[in-house]
């Protein structure tokens, strides 16, 4: 467990997620790769100064978001969450395909006034095999016989799926 | 369901090796160091046996590939205490690193010599692994998964696409890699697939098929040009 959680992240930038979300970004507005790729990713700064690059506010905050702008270098984000080297999670199929909420496994995110110093939310494999078997069942009754084999095998609960 | 299998017709093998450095590249197999290979710890999920032909006064070389034969009714998985290694519902023989405890009966069990002990921690994360598979660790056994990670590839690619997944886009990085396409891989249960043809052929044979461990890998026997 104690991989999961690494106390007290401190981020280099007060980034509120309700800010943001207050202004109808969605989650994948920013975090782009959690549509495409395996990993969510932190959004690259370019794309934060796309946005902020017009404003002239005296927060402090985005002040420091230009400076790391203008000189073209990366926010060195620190990051918060961390799977098992053991467990294989592809952001993409959650996220694009089942279409399930960030807020499912993250948390409640948009309430977020500063970055979170830890994972809201602690996971276990529970969790997964409970949403997989509850999804599954869920389908099955609503396709009845018609369930791809697709998605039936995508819903499984096969050891080697997730671990690889 | 798919059943998963493999032909391998020996008269087209060369013994070039290219399906094992395709496996290692694949599967990040770590290269164990000489100390370890005269110990006889070489990792190698897929293997060219080697026979000298005796008829021949050993003019004549066979190869043989060998990789995990993916049993259907495997030794291995029944004498796991843990249910670390299994078989899953598509055939294919499954080892799951996070719960195997490493003491071996499973390797004890294998006729065919397929799974491999890690002795020591063998490699750490550096540029140019493949992250569809995971590092081993010491004191875990490990196999060939008929590369199962790009099964799973091809199936989200198809469900991103939104159609049904085809079998073919499914091949293992050795028979990808095998300049003679003598490895034909696809899905068993499919009577119209080539892989199931060529496994009825009158040719086909599998190694120590008197054991009854029902290999999912067939060999086609070699025809009369080597004489």
């Amino acid at each position: 467990m104690a991989g999961w959680v690494s106390p007290g992240v401190e981020q280099p930038i007060a980034f509120p997620h309700k800010t943001h979300i207050a202004l109808k970004v969605p989650c994948t507005g920013c975090h782009q790769q959690a549509e495409k790729g395996s990993a969510a990713g932190r959004p690259p700064t370019a794309l934060c100064a796309a946005c902020h690059a017009a404003s002239d506010t005296k927060d402090p905050e985005i002040a420091k978001l230009k400076a790391y702008a203008e000189k073209g270098e990366e926010i060195p984000w620190r990051r918060v969450w961390r799977l098992p080297s053991h467990v294989f999670f592809p952001h993409r199929i959650h996220v694009a395909i089942a279409k399930i909420s960030c807020q499912t496994c993250h948390g409640p995110m948009e309430n977020l006034d500063r970055p979170p110093p830890r994972p809201l939310k602690i996971l276990t494999m529970s969790d997964c095999i409970a949403c997989h078997t509850e999804r599954k069942l869920a389908t099955d009754r609503a396709a009845g016989a018609k369930l791809s084999k697709v998605r039936a095998q995508q819903l499984s609960s096969d050891c080697i799926v997730c671990h690889r | 369901m798919a059943l998963w299998g493999m032909v391998i017709d020996l008269d087209r093998c060369t013994g070039c090796q290219a399906c094992v450095m395709a496996c290692k590249a694949e599967n990040n197999i770590p290269a164990v160091g000489m100390k370890e290979a005269h110990k006889e710890r070489v990792i190698s999920w897929m293997q060219v046996l080697t026979e000298t032909g005796e008829d021949q006064h050993g003019a004549k070389m066979r190869f043989i590939p060998r990789p995990c034969l993916q049993c259907d009714d495997p030794p291995c998985t029944k004498v796991c205490p843990v249910y670390a290694t299994y078989r899953n519902p598509e055939g294919i023989v499954a080892q799951i690193y996070a719960r195997c405890i490493g003491c071996r009966f499973c390797m004890a069990a294998c006729p065919y010599n397929a799974k491999y002990f890690n002795w020591h921690t063998y490699q750490k994360e550096a540029p140019g692994q493949n992250p569809d598979v995971s590092l081993r660790e010491k004191g875990v056994v490990e196999k060939c998964t008929f590369c199962h990670h790009r099964l799973q590839r091809a199936r989200e690619r198809a469900s991103a696409e939104k159609r049904e997944f085809d079998p073919a886009e499914y091949v293992p990085a050795c028979a990808e890699a095998c300049p003679a396409q003598a490895i034909v891989f696809g899905d068993l249960s499919d009577p119209a697939s080539e892989v199931a043809k060529l496994a009825h052929s009158p040719r086909a044979f599998r190694l120590l098929e008197e054991l009854g461990t029902k290999p999912k890998v067939f060999y086609l026997t070699e025809g009369e040009a080597g004489g």
